[in-house]
């Protein structure tokens, strides 16, 4: 991670090779142009880190041409800036198709177009008759009712045509999809083919004629079935090229109507063409009322008459536009990354040229605009424009027999009517689908506006997934119990319609049922969609339930989630029987204070963990009572996570609450100094600066309660002790605050004399806290410890002065300048900064619910890593924070478990070598700010540390990271997190259950050289282990409240006074590994570089000796005798120290 | 996978190459044989005693012990002749404990203890025991001063192993260690305040006198005639820092700021143009740059 020599000797020659070009261009100025291009090449970032730009006076200066002025006037109206415009070239070369990959393509397909126009034709059969079909391929068609009239005969298709994104010039990489349309001849089909399911048979079959002829030849590496969009009344067939090129493209041939075969008044959204005597095998129900209509039937019937006149359409509006080809593009990819452009109903990049073409018609968007331009325009007119509500129309003519919008609207959730006005384009997309959409839309645009750097990143580069997108998540598994649901809900006629698609059949009655049921709690519910499976021919297709599992995703309200009540109408409106209906045995009538009687429904939650799962107790009541689905096949993915912040003893909280008694207990002490009597100066502010009092310490602290038997006693100094044959007392760590005074011109000036005024202050303090409210306390020359209701906080005067006095240094000419020194900084840090940073994060908790949580989450996952030492806790906090102000792409989280899948997205993925992390606490950073920033880290980014993180308060220096970490813990870090974030996605994604949620957690200990291995006896935080340990010690606490009035152990902790010894004697051979919250094992990691035999040393013998190598005295590390010394330092608490490696060498 | 990140940076420089187990127990074997024939090596100048905890150790550190001293001319705060030099002293070996090992060698006056060897002579602060918190012990240098010279030479030709912990004399570590200083840590609030108070005594006394030499002072010119002004006189002057130094300059140069004409005369306003096209070029170049890493890094497939 660090500057490889090799990067450094490339510096080296890039910085000569541009002073011989200097001495260039004064002599011939030909060279020039050549010689800038050089010198950018040999500037190019070879080791990953961005230097900066260095150009001569004459290359800034020089006349500009007009190509020149030109870019660059274009880049300032059509794009952002020119960065974006760069990226977005340089995408748009990525995903394109290269011209020698189309050729060999257009070669392909000329084959194909032979191959399919020389299937021999078949005799005529009955449609139920299908034992002319070989036996090596299968009807991609579930035939169910098998009976059906008409008869089917294979003649080779009449025309075809290569329709779709290819043709256009849209399609993007990864995966090439080539459409083509097979028109089928008049003669195959018959006059009422229309008619339930007919003409899909007889498509079925041709196809499965076509598949078993094509997959005999030789020219085709795999032949496979697939669905047309996920439809699975319209089997698609794939063909893929032989030998290495089959990645190369899939071409998809589509079989379809001859044009103007079916008349599409008769497809209109009201009318039924699947008979219920047919489909359900009833006679025609007696009492005359109407078939029920099927519009998503008839609209696939529509979709395959089409084909052709879309792509006329859009190779007309696109034609000649490129920016509009780019802008397609874009919005592909945009889609893609968002995972809303796959399966049934999904929004996919054909909607996109379509909804390009709509925006086109209506002026919205120029052909000349770029294609960044077409990309903003589509987000926001997606952002802006409901088709839930108003659908909008390709169609110009007014001609009064077209049907009108509304009645698509009554057949379909989103309309959108093609320029026949006969065919809704986003028939099958739901409305949480189009919901979805839209959201991001109004995420992008803003983001947008915004105008932050990185927009082109969290744009178009960041997937989003949905597991890390939405706060919970729930699986529906097995799918088949949506059959049931289908009945119960009785949605027969969508069952008929959909051709038996249970799935989609229930999702949409589902969703609204849950959106209904969870109101205020849900800001958005999103619903994966089936995938679109592929199969063999010769196999039969796949059936409904074998399409996974239905996955849906909650994004929460944290506002919404504190409520335990669902408030009903009064009970005597008739609204309270709808009401009664829809919660069932959950809603009570219930008297509240004002007088009111009401239904209600109370959930039952008394912590914060358990309210932010009150979305599962709704979502497992409404489904078994209106869906019939029992909770057994709801896989709910929100709070898993919590039990790993849960305290040893608490497992129903997750422990905010016990976070929030310590606050008020801090703020009652505050009010205590506040209204202290008898100090020289008063109290003027009282700021915490601890962990606990921002909400992000891993463990909360509880009261304690110490027994006197267990402890040595120290009575003249009113103290517990610890005694070295019990095992190690219960770990108290004191609760920083800074204590500033009222300005005073007393005060003395010199460094020295001030340390003892301050101590005369701590022990004034402790005297007037015992005698004006009977505090247990507890002065030293740096701080006053408090005991008060079981908490223990360490007060410490600070005087605001003190900083800039430790800076004052005198020149020898008597003029005093500020300089920064070790300790004027960490004074700095702990007295001013860190309770700065304390209110600040406070501030945030109160803002985001789920802040503690995360933040937690993360610092108990980096611990149990053992990667403790340089990651200080503020810095990891600030990360943390980082993800609620800066979330783009994603939403602010609203659970732990998502945003501690962001964090390790967020650490795996950051480029901490090139950027800053800018945590805007409080949005006291304006942009300009931000970017000024920036450019002062690149221009010093060799001072600074390796992970730079900056507030405003702190915008150069990133203090919380200036001790560490090293390089190469870092890199340690992002290599774990970049392991574990896809094992747990993986973990939480499963529909049959998450598994080992702690796998994550576990470190991997194959590693070290030397394992200490520790004994849990002294131990004080050892249940705290992610692991929870079997046997448990007394740590001598009551469980009673008792005449408390001595001082516990404070911060007493064996295991971190050992690691302080080792790494002050053997830091510079080793490395050391805990985990602090309950580890029983230090990794020792000797350091290469260190064993290396050095010449001898005076300043330098540290645990080495003299060896005789080669006839040369040098020195090497004792090995042998310090891992002796391992076991002597810890005497008591180590159990063993196993070398694991002979990695030293002498 | 998570090794080889973490060693990555030290892969390209010289790794030791593993040895096989059988062959460390051969060498360790050899080393002793070494030992007992030529004794045991050390550099020149030094002598090496090799010292263990206890008993119970097998291995042993080795101290590297000389005469103390210095070039002629400078001044050295330990006595010639009569001071040992003690480097590689282990964590676990105190002062008291030192004395003990090297008295058969003659009576020990005073040992000290030090991170780092002594190089420049520079005059020893009193340390407060409430002030400055004794910092945790790693490997130290020792200098210990014999009443008599004879004690250097005899400690010299030491053969050892020492041992730091006898059951005579036994030393806390570990557990015990830990549980002793957290005792030691408890303060004894009487001490410190009488502390403080003796040291504040002095310290007002202290200024109290340099006010009333400055007092003295104030308006009296020297031999030369020069009179000396202070803050303390009866018109304050500026305090002489550099941040109103500073301040004074910055005024100066807004005030000239605000004088000067812009886009007044054509050449400005051309030269205005210019400086905004060479901005923009200059930017075009860094993002040029930036583009370049970013597709090195793989960073525009959004696959």
């Amino acid at each position: 991670m660090g500057p490889a020599p090799a990067g450094v000797q490339h510096r080296g020659a890039a910085g000569e090779s541009e002073v011989m070009e200097l001495a260039l261009e004064d002599t011939c100025k030909e060279g020039k142009k050549e010689s800038s291009k050089k010198c950018t090449l040999a500037g190019s970032p070879v080791d990953g880190l961005l230097q900066p730009v260095k150009l001569s006076q004459a290359e800034l200066y020089k006349e500009p041409t007009n190509e020149e002025l030109n870019r660059l006037r274009e880049t300032e109206s059509l794009f952002h800036s020119s960065l974006l415009r760069l990226q977005v070239e340089e995408l748009l070369k990525e995903v394109r198709l290269p011209e020698k990959k189309k050729a060999r393509i257009d070669a392909f397909l000329r084959e194909v177009h032979q191959r399919v126009l020389k299937v021999p034709s078949t005799p005529k059969t009955e449609l139920t008759d299908q034992t002319w079909l070989p036996a090596g391929v299968r009807v991609p068609l579930h035939q169910v009712p098998y009976t059906v009239k008409g008869s089917f005969c294979f003649l080779p298709p009449a025309q075809v045509t290569v329709v779709g994104s290819y043709l256009l010039g849209t399609c993007v990489r990864p995966d090439i999809n080539v459409d083509m349309a097979v028109t089928m001849p008049r003669e195959i089909l018959q006059d009422k083919d229309g008619l339930n399911q007919r003409y899909f048979r007889k498509r079925a079959l041709y196809l499965a004629h076509l598949a078993h002829h094509l997959g005999q030849d030789p020219l085709f590496g795999s032949v496979h079935f697939s669905y047309t969009n996920g439809c699975h009344l319209k089997p698609s067939l794939l063909l893929r090229p032989h030998g290495k090129n089959e990645r190369l493209v899939t071409v998809r041939l589509h079989p379809c109507p001859p044009p103007d075969f079916f008349r599409p008044c008769r497809l209109l959204p009201s009318k039924n063409n699947v008979r219920s005597a047919w489909y359900r095998g009833q006679s025609p129900p007696g009492d005359g009322s109407p078939e029920p209509p099927t519009p998503h039937y008839n609209t696939w019937v529509l979709q395959d008459m089409t084909l052709e006149s879309h792509v006329q359409l859009l190779s007309t509006v696109l034609g000649s536009a490129s920016g509009l080809k780019d802008g397609v593009a874009l919005l592909k990819v945009w889609l893609r990354q968002r995972e809303l452009d796959k399966g049934l109903g999904g929004f996919s990049g054909f909607l996109v040229s379509m909804l390009v073409a709509f925006l086109v018609s209506t002026r919205k968007i120029h052909t000349t605009m770029s294609g960044y331009q077409v990309l903003r325009s589509g987000l926001q007119f997606l952002a802006t424009t409901d088709l839930t509500v108003n659908g909008i129309s390709l169609c110009l003519s007014s001609d009064p027999s077209l049907p009108a919008l509304a009645d698509f609207h009554q057949a379909f959730s989103v309309v959108f009517l093609d320029s026949s006005g006969y065919l809704n384009l986003c028939a099958d997309v739901t409305a949480s689908t189009y919901h979805q959409v839209q959201h991001e839309a109004r995420l992008s645009m803003a983001l947008l506006d915004s105008r932050a750097d990185d927009g082109f990143q969290f744009l178009l580069m960041t997937p989003k997934p949905m597991i890390r997108a939405f706060d919970h998540v729930l699986h529906l598994h097995p799918l088949s119990r949506l059959q049931a649901a289908c009945h119960r809900l009785k949605l027969w006629p969508e069952l008929q319609d959909l051709g038996g698609d249970y799935v989609s059949a229930a999702l949409g009655s589902l969703t609204t049922l849950l959106e209904q049921g969870l109101g205020s709690r849900l800001h958005l519910l999103a619903h994966t969609r089936p995938p679109v499976l592929e199969w063999d021919i010769s196999q039969d297709p796949p059936k409904h339930r074998d399409s996974g599992t239905l996955t849906l995703g909650l994004l929460l309200r944290p506002e919404g989630l504190t409520s335990v009540l669902e408030l009903g109408p009064e009970a005597n409106q008739p609204e309270a029987a709808e009401f009664r209906q829809f919660w069932g045995s959950r809603s009570e009538l219930r008297r509240f204070q004002d007088g009111a009687i009401r239904e209600a429904v109370v959930w039952e939650a008394a912590s914060m963990a358990q309210k932010r799962l009150i979305p599962h107790q709704v979502v497992t009541h409404l489904l078994a009572l209106h869906a019939d689905i029992p909770d057994t096949c709801v896989h709910y993915v929100g709070g898993l996570l919590d039990a790993l912040i849960q305290s040893p003893k608490e497992t129903s909280s997750t422990g905010e609450e016990a976070l929030a008694a310590a606050v008020r207990c801090y703020d009652d002490l505050s009010r205590l100094l506040w209204g202290l009597e008898g100090l020289p100066l008063t109290v003027s502010a009282v700021q915490g600066a601890h962990p606990v009092l921002r909400y992000t310490e891993v463990f909360p602290p509880t009261p304690v309660r110490p027994a006197y038997s267990f402890h040595e006693h120290s009575r003249e100094r009113a103290s517990l002790l610890p005694r070295p044959d019990k095992p190690c007392p219960a770990y108290v760590e004191p609760m920083t605050v800074v204590c500033h005074l009222e300005g005073s011109g007393q005060w003395p000036q010199d460094a020295e004399a001030i340390r003892r005024v301050r101590a005369a202050f701590q022990l004034r303090l402790a005297e007037l806290l015992t005698q004006q409210h009977g505090l247990q306390c507890r002065a030293t020359a740096m701080h006053t410890d408090v005991l008060k209701d079981g908490f223990v906080f360490r007060i410490r005067v600070a005087y605001q002065r003190e900083p800039q006095i430790l800076r004052e240094m005198r020149s020898p000419e008597g003029m005093i300048s500020l300089r920064d020194t070790p300790a004027s900084l960490r004074l700095e840090r702990d007295t001013r900064q860190l309770p700065l940073l304390t209110s600040a994060l406070h501030g945030l908790q109160q803002q985001h619910p789920a802040f503690s949580g995360v933040a937690r989450l993360a610092k108990r996952w980096v611990r149990a890593q053992l990667l403790d030492e340089g990651l200080t806790d503020e810095s990891l906090d600030l990360v943390v924070a980082a993800l609620f102000l800066h979330p783009e792409p994603f939403t602010p989280p609203s659970s732990p478990q998502v945003g501690f899948l962001r964090f390790l997205l967020l650490i795996s993925t950051f480029d901490w070598k090139n950027n800053p992390l800018i945590v805007n606490l409080n949005s006291e950073l304006t942009v300009e700010e931000q970017v000024e920033i920036r450019s002062g880290f690149l221009a010093t980014r060799t001072q600074l540390p390796v992970m730079v993180i900056l507030t405003p308060q702190d915008r150069k220096n990133s203090v919380w990271t200036q001790d560490g970490p090293s390089p190469q813990i870092l890199q340690q870090l992002v290599v774990l997190a970049a392991e574990a974030l896809p094992v747990l996605e993986k973990q939480l994604m499963d529909p049959r259950g998450p598994g080992d949620i702690r796998t994550v957690f576990r470190p991997p200990l194959d590693m070290y050289d030397v394992l200490i291995r520790l004994s849990p006896r002294h131990i004080p935080r050892h249940r705290q282990a992610v692991d929870s340990p079997a046997a448990s010690f007394c740590r001598g606490l009551l469980s009673k409240p008792g005449p408390s009035s001595l001082m516990p152990v404070l911060g007493y902790d064996p295991p971190q006074l050992y690691l302080a010894q080792l790494r002050e004697a053997f830091g510079d051979l080793a490395l050391f590994f805990y985990d602090q919250h309950g580890g029983d094992v230090i990794g020792v990691l000797w350091k290469p570089t260190s064993f290396q035999p050095q010449p001898f040393k005076a300043s330098n013998t540290k645990g080495h000796m003299v060896v005789s190598q080669g006839g040369e005295l040098v020195m090497v590390p004792n090995v042998e005798a310090i891992l002796e010394d391992f076991a002597i330092l810890g005497e008591g608490l180590v159990q063993s120290v196993e070398a694991r490696s002979e990695r030293w060498t002498v | 996978m998570a090794t080889l990140g973490l060693r990555a940076p030290h892969c390209n420089s010289q790794r030791p190459p593993r040895l096989p187990v059988g062959k460390m127990v051969a060498r360790g074997r050899k080393r002793a044989a070494q030992d007992s024939e030529q004794g045991i090596p050390s550099p020149p100048g030094y002598s090496a005693i090799p010292i263990k905890f206890s008993e119970k150790q097998r291995a042993s550190h080795y101290l590297y012990v000389r005469e103390h001293r210095v070039r002629e001319g400078t001044k050295s705060s330990w006595p010639q002749k009569r001071t040992l030099f003690i480097l590689n002293v282990p964590p676990y070996c105190t002062q008291e404990s030192l004395a003990r090992l090297l008295s058969p060698c003659g009576l020990v006056q005073s040992v000290e203890l030090q991170e780092k060897p002594d190089l420049a002579d520079r005059p020893k602060e009193p340390k407060s025991k409430f002030f400055d918190p004794t910092p945790v012990p790693g490997f130290q240098v020792a200098y210990v001063v014999f009443q008599k010279p004879g004690g250097v030479s005899a400690a010299l030709a030491l053969k050892g192993p020492l041992l730091v912990s006898t059951d005579s004399h036994p030393v806390k570590s570990g557990i015990h260690n830990w549980i002793s200083s957290y005792a030691d840590s408890v303060p004894d609030p009487e001490a410190l305040r009488a502390e403080v108070d003796t040291f504040m005594e002095a310290y007002d006394k202290r200024i109290a006198e340099e006010e009333a030499k400055a007092k003295e002072e104030e308006g009296i010119p020297d031999e030369e005639g020069w009179v000396k002004v202070t803050r303390r006189g009866r018109r304050p002057v500026l305090p002489r820092t550099e941040a109103a130094s500073l301040r004074v300059l910055e005024r100066e140069r807004r005030k000239r700021a605000r004088k000067e004409l812009l886009n007044f005369y054509a050449w400005q306003h051309r030269e205005t143009k210019m400086e905004h096209l060479a901005q923009l070029r200059k930017k075009f170049e860094e993002d040029k740059q930036r583009i370049e890493l970013m597709r090195a890094q793989r960073k525009f497939r959004p696959y």
